[in-house]
Parts: C-alpha cells; structure tokens; sequence
C-alpha cells in the first residue's frame, strides 16, 4: 500500500502535504534559518546582525530574480539572459546621469529604465515577431546590450552619487531601507501575479500556450510586458548599484545564474505557469548567508562555488521539483 | 513536429546510405548556417584578400575549434529536450586538469577526466530519477566546474604538454588544417548520434520519451548516456582550447555555455528535442566565431564587435520565419 493510498482526502496529513506542496518556499526559508544556525554555532552566539547586513545586500538579487521570475513563468523556455548586461548598463548610465552639476538622480533612473525597457522591447520583438527562441533570442539582445556598456565605459568619468549612495546603505536601527522598499515591491508584484488580469494570463501562457491563446490572451502583449517588468527591474537593480558599489563592466555577471537560482530554489516552476514570491527573498537570503556562512569559516572561494553548485542541486533534488509535464 | 524526428528511419549501410541519410536530413533550415558562414568569410575575404588563402583562412578558423566541440556537446544534451548551462566552465575545467596534471603525470589527469565523465552521466541520472529539470542540474553543475577549476588552477596558466600545441597548431597543404579538425569532430558525432543503432533510442527519447520507455528502454540510461557524450566533447573541446592558447584556464571558455546554444539551434537544432544536427552546430559554430574575427578585419571597433555579433545571430534565425514555411 503506497503513502497516498492510506491518506484519505480529508485528513489531516493530505491537508498539510497539500499545503506545503502549494509553499514550496518553506524548504528555502527553512534552509536559509538552519544555516543562520550554522553561522550563530561557527560564531558561538546568535547574531541578529548577521541578518540585518544580509537583508541589506538581498535587494539587488531580489529585483532581479523578480524580474526573472515573471519571464520565467511564461514557460517555453522563457529566460531573460540579457538582465547581467542590463545591469552592468544601467549602473554606467545612471550613475554617469547622476553625476556632476547639472546631474539628476531622477533623471539618472529614467535613463537606466530607458535602457532597461529598449532591450525588453528589442528581446520580444526577435521572439515574437521573428520566432527566435527566448533564450537564443535574449542572449543575442545581451550581446548588443553589452557593446552599449563596453561603448558607454569607455567614455565614463563619473563617481556615484553621494546622495544615492547614502540612501542604498541607509538602516533604521538594524533595518535597511532598501531591503523595507523592495519588500513592498516583491508584494506589490505578488499582487499583480496574483490578482491581476496581467499575472492572470502571464501563468496562464505559462500553463499552456495553446490554450491561453484560444481564451483570447493577447500572448505577444503579455510577453512585451513580462520582458518589461523584468528589463525595469534588471535597470533599477543596476542603478541602485552603481551607487551602492561603482560602476564596473563585470558588476552584472553575477546576475545571470544567479537570477535563475533564486527563481527554482524559491519554488517557482521552471517550466513555467506556477510562481511565487516569498520564494525570491527567502532564495536571495539564502545564498547570501550561505555565501557569509562559507567566509564565516574561511572556506575559499573556489571551494564556495563548489558548496554552492552542490546545494542548489541537492535542494532541488530533495524538493523532488516536478517538470509538471 | 516532424515525421522523420518520431520514427528513427534506417539510412541504409554504406556508402549510399549515408548519402540518402544527409539527404534527407538537410533542408532550407539546415543551409542557414553554411549560407552565412560562406557570405562572413566573402566579406573577410574583401575586406583583406589574404584570408582566402589556406593559412588566412587557417587563421580566422583556428580559434574556432574548441567553440565546435562546445556545440557538439550542448547539441548531445539539447537532442535530448534539455539544456546545458555548464559547457563553457565545464571546457575551462578540463584545460585546467590539462595544464596542471597531462605534462607531469598524465594518468591523474586522464583518472580525473574520466571521473568528469562518470559525474556527467550522473548529473543525467539525477535529471532523469528525479525528474528535475536539466536547466537547474546544469546551472548547479556549472559552478561545480567553476569551482573545482579555480582550486585546480587557481590563475591562468600552467603547462601545456609540447605535444598537443602540436597537434593544436598543425599547417596543413590544401585543405585548412581546422576545416580537417572541425570536419572530423562533426564525424564523430554524426556517427556517435545518427549511425549507431542506440542512437535512433536517443534520439526518440529526445521527441517521445514515453515511447522510448515503453518500448523497453532505460531513460536513466538513455539520459547517461547522452550527458556522457556531452563530457566527452566537453574534454575534446578543453584539450583543444589549453592546446591553442597553451595555457589552462577555468574563466576565459565562460561565454561558450551560450555560443554554443545559439550555435546549435543555427545549426537546426531544436529546444523541444528530437533532432541531432552534429555538422549544423559545427558550421553554425565555425559562423558564430568568424562574425567576430570578420568584424575585426573590416575595422568595426572593437566595443560594437560583441553587439554586431548578436545582430548577424538574429538575422541569421530571422532567416528561419522563411525557411520553416517553406519546409511546411
């Protein structure tokens, strides 16, 4: 007799297996607490600021693992690959915009935004109006996003804005501000996945194409506007950036893998259709004490990665994520 | 989908056979990639004439090899309906085992190479038993390689056997010594993938994987045995990259994961599975690597190079929206 067979629908076990089959994002929080242990032990005391400093550096990976999310959820393959170089571009052009006399730093974010919505809207019209797969399509679009940022350094001279900058590394008492902020975005597109007709029909592609379609989704317009959200905010990420750090032509790489490892760890299918939220901080937050975790006991760098490689595996594979085929 | 991709058909022995199976198997699709690669080396050829010779053209595809057997090994893993994130760090990995070990002691070298190929397969198993997708198993894997490149060889270099910068760097009359290195690689796994019987199972697997398994197949060991091509060519790929450069490096193959994707569906190559294209990734990655050189030649600067790369790939796959209506 099979475990599924002895579970009545009703019971009480069904209920939570079904719930936490619905919060997958549990696992990663989960992970995230236990290796806060492991620092607290390694410290020999349970330290809150640990969690402060690391809630404080989230916020970039979380916007951009927002932004991957959404395309992500269109199934089929979708990944935005061309977030790192949007990234990298937008921390040159904001901080570039911000700096000096007549510099603005509301001008500095609509210029990264700008950047940001050109490549989204350039990236659908190759996948959509030409029928180049996303992820060929995206890194083709990264390409030409890259000479942008290789063109845009070379001309650079500019140091972040001091006001900017302050803002970025700006607590309330332990909390970051930032990390505040981009918690309200994360709910904020939670709702719109969610709630609204766009989210709506964003999971429904992602469900099945064919049939989204024939309920009168208008797909080409869902995809023009996931690609947005998620070139927005690749753009802002690397504008806040720009300030937080400085600018450098490598500041992006990063982002690229790990913008799809906060998206899977997190519970969202990477086959599209099925997303979350809370599944994006708890990853970042995970990473990110795994990664002070790893300093903590002076592990180097290369054996980091190895450590990180293994993990995200290993979570994935206890998580027994489905291809939901 | 196509019929021929579902029902593996029998080429035929001999000769005539392996004409009838390239026959069939090349459409407008499949001449993409060859088309641009002709019309790149014409527009190198004007912009400096002494490229058309053997060594001009020696010299603009040398640097191309290890970008071929990258392709070859992410078009094993995409016929199969997946996807391999790790090649480029995979390919650095192996020139860092090369540059450190092959000189002094080359049986640790060829032990640790092997081992990449059993943790390869793994990685395939797990795809399979799990039912993971191969796109997060790769990515995990990817910093794996990166991570055991860098401890192996933590900066740039090492030593290079004298022996394979020979074989590397060889001049050859006639014919262009990568013309022969590329055409070879592509014949291997033409045989690897279309001629062997176990490779119809493979490629069925690719297009209809419950019919593969009902039909009594393993995909456990389907799924080994494909990402198990997929290391070989990924070792192929960093013997001949530590070879040209005659150092070992982990970081510098990173960007070959995506090239090699692009090339493989230039080629005629399919996300969703089912088709192996071994000479279309070759040509589609000789292409893709002399879009950069050419640009070089005909004076593009070099910080639109990468940018001008990216529009010639979509022009290229913009060609498909013609050709797949025509094949239709």
């Amino acid at each position: 007799m099979t475990a599924d067979a002895v579970l009545a629908p009703g019971s009480r076990r069904a209920v939570s297996r079904e719930w936490l089959a619905g919060h997958r994002w549990i696992w990663v929080y989960l992970s995230a607490f236990l290796t806060w242990v492991a620092i607290s032990v390694a410290n020999g005391r349970a330290d809150a600021e640990v969690i402060a400093a690391v809630f404080s550096l989230a916020p970039f990976l979380v916007l951009v693992g927002i932004g991957q999310m959404f395309v992500i959820t269109l199934g089929d393959g979708h990944t935005d690959l061309t977030v790192p170089n949007v990234v990298s571009l937008s921390a040159f052009v904001a901080t570039g915009a911000m700096y000096g006399a007549d510099g603005s730093i509301a001008r500095g974010l609509m210029l990264a935004l700008a950047a940001g919505v050109a490549a989204a809207a350039l990236s659908t019209i190759v996948i959509v109006g030409l029928r180049v797969p996303s992820m060929v399509a995206t890194l083709a679009v990264g390409m030409i996003v890259q000479s942008a940022t290789t063109e845009t350094a070379s001309r650079f001279a500019a140091s972040p804005d001091p006001d900017l900058a302050t803002f970025t590394h700006l607590r309330i008492g332990p909390i970051s501000v930032l990390g505040v902020i981009c918690v309200l975005i994360a709910l904020g597109f939670g709702f719109v996945l969610h709630r609204m007709v766009y989210g709506r029909m964003a999971q429904a592609i992602g469900q099945s194409k064919a049939a989204a379609e024939l309920a009168g989704v208008p797909v080409g317009r869902v995809v023009l506007t996931t690609y947005v959200i998620s070139g927005c905010l690749a753009a802002l990420a690397g504008a806040l950036l720009g300030a937080f750090a400085s600018p450098s032509l490598a500041i992006g790489e990063p982002y690229l893998l790990n913008s799809i490892a906060v998206v899977v760890l997190g519970g969202s299918l990477i086959s599209g259709g099925r997303s979350n939220l809370p599944g994006i901080w708890g990853s970042a937050m995970f990473l990110l004490l795994l990664t002070t975790l790893l300093n903590t006991l002076s592990v180097g760098v290369a054996t980091q990665y190895v450590i990180k490689g293994v993990l995200i595996i290993l979570v994935l594979a206890l998580m027994g994520a489905k291809k939901d085929r | 989908m196509s019929v021929e991709a579902t029902v593996p058909r029998d080429p035929g022995r001999g000769m005539s056979g392996v004409i009838e199976s390239f026959r069939s198997s090349f459409g407008p699709t499949e001449a993409l990639a060859p088309m641009a690669l002709i019309l790149l080396i014409a527009v190198a050829g004007i912009a400096e004439p002494s490229v058309l010779s053997v060594s001009g053209i020696t010299l603009l595809l040398s640097s191309a090899i290890p970008l071929v057997f990258a392709a070859l090994a992410q078009m094993c893993i995409i016929t199969l309906g997946d996807i391999d994130l790790g090649t480029g760090y995979f390919i650095g990995l192996v020139s860092a085992v090369v540059a450190v070990h092959l000189n002094d002691s080359p049986w640790i070298a060829v032990a640790i190479l092997l081992g990449l190929v059993a943790l390869y397969a793994g990685a395939g198993a797990l795809v399979q038993l799990r039912q993971i997708p191969a796109l997060i198993v790769t990515l995990g894997a990817s910093f794996i390689w990166l991570g055991l490149g860098l401890s192996i060889l933590p900066t740039p270099g090492g030593t290079v056997p004298g022996w394979l910068v020979t074989v590397m760097t060889v001049n050859t009359p006639v014919i262009p010594y990568p013309v022969i290195v590329a055409a070879l690689a592509g014949g291997l796994a033409y045989v690897l993938l279309i001629r062997t019987p176990y490779s119809a199972v493979l490629r069925g697997a690719g297009s209809n994987p419950d019919a593969v398994r009902r039909a009594g197949w393993s995909l456990v060991r389907v799924r080994m045995t494909a990402y198990g091509l997929a290391a070989v060519f990924g070792i192929l790929g960093g013997l001949a990259l530590a070879g040209i450069t005659s150092s070992g490096d982990t970081q510098a193959s990173a960007n070959y994961t995506l090239l090699a994707i692009a090339s493989t569906i230039l080629g005629g190559g399919r996300f969703t599975g089912g088709r192996a294209v071994p000479f279309g990734a070759v040509i589609g990655a000789l292409a893709i690597s002399v879009a950069g050189s050419m640009l070089a030649l005909i004076g593009v600067s070099s910080n639109f190079q990468t940018g001008v790369q990216g529009l010639i790939l979509i022009t290229v796959l913009a060609g498909r929206i013609v050709t797949d209506r025509s094949r239709s």
